[in-house]
């Protein structure tokens, strides 16, 4: 059965970018988030395997998101996808039990690596 | 403004623009406006906050953002729907969270506000500083970078 990825991102150009990505390498995209907290909800009510999850969004930002998820299931799969690639937000997010750190611009090849390689350490 | 702050963003287009494009933008001539000001059919905005902070505008001709929506969707758009403009702002956030990742490199701690997409010539947006603008020439038309930035002496000093 295919694994199950939320996709968080405000830009639904993006959201739509790494649905096609997933999809094409045989991921299901279990749904779609576009803030921190409307992911926190839909993480609760889908139990997807892993999350990919933008820092700069309204409402919550990702990292927190992260920490929310990780602190109601510490078993949850979430890697940030965002264009801040700064030391200080990758050490928070490995803090707090993020599994991969990608830095848009990426390569499809990336999104699917870091999704594979957690998914299998998981 | 402090000139070493528009550099990042310069360095941040081209790294963006090469990787959606897979050519090389050309640098034009540095100016100085008064506030931040952009005469683009097309401009993203972007806030910048932290140990620095201002705004970061990104103009250009609607052409030009019908080609970069191409581009980033990797399929000929010919409408500016809430897609393209979605694809147009995201090059907005990538150029900037970019800049802001080598200002950190550079010692400063600085974040990033979603970016907004403007549609209208003349738009001019209150700043605390003058602006600095760099053309940038990309095959896919001019893309015109504004910043307004300058040093947040309170976080700076906390």
């Amino acid at each position: 059965m295919a694994k199950r990825i939320l996709v968080v991102d405000d830009a639904m150009f993006m959201r739509a970018t790494v649905k096609r990505i997933l999809e094409n390498a045989g991921y299901e995209v279990a749904g779609e988030a576009e803030n921190g907290q409307m992911a926190v909800e839909r993480y609760s009510e889908l139990k997807p395997d892993a999350v990919l999850m933008d820092i700069t969004m309204p409402i919550m930002d990702g990292i927190s998101a992260a920490k929310a998820i990780l602190d109601n299931d510490p078993a949850a799969v979430v890697l940030m996808c965002t264009a801040l690639g700064q030391q200080s937000l990758v050490i928070q997010a490995i803090q707090a039990g993020v599994k991969d750190y990608i830095v848009k611009p990426f390569q499809a090849d990336r999104v699917i690596e870091g999704v594979s390689k957690a998914l299998g350490a998981a | 403004m402090n000139v070493e702050f528009i550099e990042p963003f310069v360095r941040a287009a081209f790294t963006v623009i090469e990787s959606i494009s897979g050519n090389k933008p050309e640098k034009g001539q540095l100016s100085l406006r008064k506030s931040s000001f952009t005469t683009q059919q097309v401009t993203i905005m972007a806030g910048v906050n932290g140990e620095v902070e201002g705004t970061a505008l990104y103009g250009m001709s609607f052409v030009t953002a019908l080609k970069i929506a191409s581009a980033m969707m990797c399929s000929e758009v010919s409408e500016m729907d809430e897609m393209a403009l979605s694809a147009v702002s995201e090059l907005g956030n990538m150029i900037t969270g970019n800049a802001t990742t080598i200002l950190s490199q550079k010692g400063l701690d600085v974040d990033i506000t979603p970016p907004s997409v403007i549609r209208g010539v003349d738009v001019e947006v209150a700043t605390k500083t003058p602006a600095l603008v760099v053309p940038v020439n990309t095959e896919m038309g001019l893309l015109e970078i504004n910043v307004s930035l300058a040093e947040n002496q309170m976080r700076k000093a906390a």
